[in-house]
C-alpha cells in the first residue's frame, strides 16, 4: 500500500504532471478568453475605421457579444457533407488547433514561461508549420472545389512565407547567441529600463521585425494575405464546408494563431514583459504580464488596422512578394547582423583589430559605427530591392494566353 | 537523473527502428505508385535516423557526431524528396501515369 | 519515472509502427500520406524523448512541415487514380513481404539467440570497453532494473547528468570539424533545388490546357496503351464525385 502511495504521490513525476496539467489548462482558458477579446477588438476596431458602430448590444460596449456567438455556434447542427472524407474532415480542425496550441508551450507571458526549451524560437516556427497539413486536409476532405482551392492557396502561401520568417529570426538568434525564448528576452533587458535595448530599435532588428511581421501576417492568413479564405472569390476557402462547432474550432485556431504571432513578435522584438519595474521580485511579474499583454494587444490592433486599410493581394503578387522582396531583404539582414556583431563585440583575437581603435567592445563609438554601417546597408538594400521589384517584378506581371 | 537511458534498453529502440525500416522496405518494394515508393524510402530513412540518435544518446551523448549524421541524413532526404517528386511530375507529364510498372520505356 | 518513460516509449513506438504500417497497406494514397505525417510526428516525439530536441524540431520542420506537404502536392498535381478500385500493389507484392519479414527476422535472430552479444547490459553506456568513459547515468539502477515502480522507495545514488550535446555544440562542430560535410550538404541542397526546378519546369508556351478527365483518359489510352482495360476513376486527387475541381491546380 505504501509502495502504491509512493508510486503515485511520493515521487516527483506526479507533481510534475499535475503542474503541467494546471499550466496547460490555464493557457487554454486564457487563450479562449483572449480569443473572445480579440474578436471584439477586431470588430469594434474595424467598425470604428469604417464609420459604423459594431456590436454594442450584448453587455457593456458589446463585450459579451463573443459569448453569445459561442452559444450560437455550439447549439448549431454539426454537418458533414455526404461525399466528404469523414475522418479527414473531422481531423482537420483538430490538427489545426493542436498545432496552434502547441506553439503556446514556449511563448512567454511576461516573466512567466510554461517550458523553456533551448530551441524555443525554432520550435515555434516548426510547430506552427504543421497547421499547413491541417489546412490541406480540410481543403481536400471537404470535397468542394472552393475548399480545395483555398487549401492549396493556404499551403503554398504558408510554405513560401515560412522561409523569410525563419531567416529573419536567424538574425535575432545570431545577436542573442541562443534559441531559447527566455534568453532572447533577457538579451533585451536593460538594467536602467531603457527601451532602446529592444531589438526593434536597432537597424538589424528593425528590418528583421518588418520581414517577420509581414511573413507572420501571411502565415496567420491575416488580411491583406487572406487569399486562402478570400470571401469574394472562394466563399470561405478551406472552411467552406465546416459548420457549427468545427467552424468554431477553426475560428478559435485562427485567432489563437494571430495572438501567438503578436506574442512572439512582442517577445522577440519588443522585449516581452520588459518595462519599468518588471524586475521587482513579485510585483514585477504581474507588471511584466501587463506589459506583455499591452504589447501583444497593441500589435493585434496593428493587425486590425492593416486589415482596415490595405486591400487583398492577388495570389501571384503574394508569391512574388515573398520570394522577390522579403527573402532578399532577410538575407541581406543576416549579412548586416554579422557586421553588427563584428563591429560591436569582436576584438583583435577574432580578427577585428580595426575595431579596437574605436574603443572597448560595447562602447558608444563602436555602437555608433555599427548603427551607421548596418543602417546604410539595410536602407540601401530596401530601396534597391524595392526598385528592382517595381521595374520588373510584381506589377508588370501579365498572363500570356496558354496554348491548347 | 532519470531519462530514457535508465528506462529502456538500447535494443528496444533498435527493434522499433528495425521494424520501421522493414515496413518502409515493404512499402518501397510493393507499391505501384511512385509517390508511394518515395514514402517507403522516407520511412526507411527515418528508421536509420532513429538508430543514429539512439546510438548517440546511449553511447556518446557528449559527442555531436550522431547528431551531425542525423542532420545530414535529413538534408539528403529533403533533397531526395524534392528531386524525386519533380521527377514524378515530369514522368506524369509525358506518360500520364505514375505507376512504376507502366513507366517501362527503358526495358530492353 | 522509469515506468512513465517506458509507457511513453511504448506508446510512441506503437504510433510509429502502426502508422508506418498504414502507410504501406492503405489503398488511398492521400490517406497513406496522412499516415506518413503521423509517423513523422511520432519520430519527432521520439527524438524529444531521446533528448535531442534540436533534431526533433528539425524533423517537424523538414518532414512534417515540408516533405509531407510536398508529397501531398505531388499526389494532387499528378491526377492519378487513387480510388479503391485500382490495384495499389505490384502483382508479386508477396515477394516484397517475404524480403521485408526475412530482413527483420535476420536482424532480430542474433539478438534473440545470442544474448551474450555486447548489447545487453541495461542502462550501461559501456557497450564497448573504453577506460576513460564517464560513469553511467543512474548507475545504481541496474540492480533493480526489473522493479520499475520502486523508484522513489530507496535512495539511489543519482549520478550527475551526462553531458548531452545540444544546439550550441552542433553549431560549433558544424563550424569546426564538420565544416566540409556542412558545405557539401549545402551544395547538395543547391543542386537539388536547381535540379527539381529544371526537371519539373514546363515552359509557358508549351503548357497544355488543363484537360478534363475524359480527355485525359483518352490521351492516356493513346500514350500508354494501358488504359483500355482499366476503368477510369473520377477520383484522381479528390474523393469520388467531383471531376473538375482538379483544374484549379495550375490556375
Amino acid at each position: 500500500m505504501r509502495a502504491m502511495w509512493e508510486f503515485f504521490f511520493g515521487v516527483g513525476w506526479f507533481a510534475t504532471l499535475l503542474s503541467y496539467i494546471t499550466i496547460t489548462t490555464a493557457i487554454l482558458i486564457s487563450g479562449s478568453l483572449i480569443m473572445m477579446l480579440l474578436t471584439w477588438i477586431e470588430r469594434r476596431g474595424l467598425a470604428y475605421m469604417q464609420d459604423r458602430k459594431g456590436p454594442n448590444r450584448v453587455g457593456p460596449f458589446g463585450l459579451l457579444q463573443p459569448v453569445a456567438e459561442a452559444i450560437k455556434t455550439i447549439t448549431k447542427e454539426d454537418i458533414t457533407p455526404t461525399e466528404a472524407d469523414r475522418w479527414v474532415h473531422f481531423l482537420a480542425p483538430v490538427v489545426i488547433l493542436a498545432s496552434t496550441v502547441a506553439a503556446f508551450a514556449v511563448i512567454p507571458w511576461g516573466n512567466l514561461i510554461p517550458v523553456d526549451i533551448n530551441v524555443g524560437v525554432l520550435y515555434i516556427v516548426a510547430i506552427s508549420a504543421v497547421h499547413t497539413v491541417g489546412i490541406l486536409m480540410a481543403g481536400w476532405a471537404s470535397n468542394n472545389k472552393f475548399a480545395l482551392l483555398g487549401g492549396m492557396r493556404g499551403v503554398a502561401q504558408a510554405i513560401s512565407y515560412e522561409i523569410p520568417q525563419v531567416i529573419s529570426l536567424v538574425a535575432i538568434v545570431m545577436l542573442v547567441g541562443s534559441m531559447s525564448v527566455v534568453d532572447v528576452i533577457q538579451h533585451q533587458m536593460d538594467p536602467y529600463g531603457n527601451i532602446l535595448s529592444w531589438h526593434i530599435f536597432t537597424p538589424v532588428g528593425l528590418l528583421a521585425f518588418v520581414v517577420f511581421w509581414i511573413a507572420s501576417l501571411a502565415e496567420g492568413e491575416r488580411p491583406p494575405f487572406d487569399n486562402p479564405e478570400a470571401e469574394s472569390e472562394l466563399v470561405a476557402g478551406y472552411m467552406t464546408e465546416y459548420g457549427g462547432m468545427k467552424f468554431a474550432v477553426l475560428f478559435l485556431a485562427n485567432y489563437l494563431t494571430n495572438f501567438a504571432i503578436c506574442a512572439v513578435t512582442a517577445g522577440v522584438f519588443l522585449g516581452g514583459g520588459n518595462g519599468p519595474g518588471s524586475d521587482i521580485p513579485i510585483l514585477g511579474t504581474l507588471l511584466s504580464v501587463i506589459y506583455f499583454l499591452a504589447k501583444s494587444l497593441g500589435l493585434f490592433f496593428v493587425m486590425v488596422w492593416i486589415r482596415g486599410v490595405v486591400p487583398r493581394l492577388r495570389t501571384d503578387e503574394l508569391m512574388h512578394f515573398a520570394w522577390k522582396f522579403l527573402l532578399p531583404l532577410a538575407l541581406v539582414n543576416i549579412f548586416s547582423t554579422s557586421l553588427w556583431i563584428a563591429i560591436t563585440r569582436w576584438g583583435a583575437e577574432q580578427g577585428m583589430g580595426v575595431a579596437e581603435a574605436l574603443g572597448e567592445p560595447g562602447s558608444i563609438a563602436r555602437l555608433a559605427v555599427a548603427w551607421l554601417v548596418t543602417g546604410v546597408i539595410n536602407v540601401v538594400a530596401f530601396f534597391v530591392v524595392a526598385r528592382i521589384n517595381a521595374t520588373r517584378g510584381i506589377t508588370t506581371y501579365q498572363a500570356t494566353p496558354t496554348a491548347v | 537523473m532519470r531519462s530514457i537511458v535508465t528506462a529502456m534498453p538500447l535494443e528496444a529502440i533498435l527493434t522499433v527502428a528495425a521494424g520501421l525500416f522493414c515496413i518502409g522496405l515493404f512499402g518501397a518494394l510493393s507499391r505501384r505508385n511512385i509517390v508511394g515508393i518515395l514514402m517507403g524510402v522516407e520511412l526507411m530513412l527515418n528508421a536509420v535516423n532513429i538508430n543514429m540518435i539512439a546510438f548517440w544518446r546511449y553511447l556518446e551523448p557528449a559527442n555531436t557526431s550522431g547528431l551531425i549524421f542525423a542532420i545530414i541524413a535529413i538534408t539528403v532526404a529533403a533533397a531526395e524528396a524534392a528531386v524525386g517528386l519533380a521527377m514524378v511530375i515530369a514522368v506524369y507529364r509525358t506518360r500520364l501515369t505514375i505507376n512504376a510498372d507502366e513507366v517501362d520505356t527503358l526495358r530492353g | 519515472m522509469d515506468f512513465i518513460i517506458g509507457l511513453i516509449f511504448w506508446g510512441l513506438s506503437a504510433l510509429i509502427l502502426f502508422s508506418g504500417l498504414m502507410v504501406v497497406i492503405v489503398k488511398n494514397i492521400i490517406h497513406a500520406a496522412l499516415w506518413l505525417i503521423a509517423s513523422f510526428a511520432g519520430v519527432a516525439a521520439f527524438y524529444f524523448l531521446l533528448e535531442a530536441p534540436y533534431i526533433g524540431v528539425v524533423q517537424i520542420l523538414v518532414y512534417t512541415g515540408a516533405i509531407s506537404i510536398l508529397m501531398l502536392f505531388a499526389i494532387m498535381l499528378t491526377r492519378q487514380v487513387t480510388g479503391e478500385g485500382t490495384r495499389q500493389l505490384f502483382k508479386r507484392w508477396w515477394v516484397a513481404l517475404v524480403v521485408a519479414v526475412a530482413l527483420f527476422g535476420g536482424v532480430m535472430l542474433p539478438a534473440i539467440w545470442a544474448p551474450q552479444l555486447p548489447v545487453t547490459e541495461r542502462g550501461q553506456p559501456n557497450y564497448w570497453p573504453q577506460a576513460d568513459r564517464a560513469a553511467p547515468p543512474g548507475g545504481g539502477n541496474t540492480a533493480s532494473g526489473g522493479n520499475a515502480g520502486g523508484t522513489g522507495a530507496e535512495p539511489q545514488p543519482e549520478a550527475e547528468a551526462p553531458q548531452i550535446a545540444g544546439a550550441l555544440e552542433i553549431g560549433q562542430s558544424f563550424m569546426r570539424e564538420y565544416l566540409l560535410p556542412f558545405e557539401v550538404s549545402s551544395l547538395l541542397l543547391l543542386v537539388a533545388l536547381i535540379g527539381a526546378v529544371v526537371i519539373a519546369y514546363e515552359e509557358r508556351t508549351r503548357r497544355r490546357r488543363i484537360l478534363t478527365l475524359a480527355e485525359e483518359a483518352e490521351l492516356r489510352r493513346s500514350v500508354t496503351g494501358l488504359g483500355v482495360e482499366r476503368p477510369v476513376h473520377a477520383s484522381a486527387q479528390l474523393p469520388p464525385g467531383k471531376s473538375d475541381a482538379g483544374t484549379a491546380e495550375r490556375g
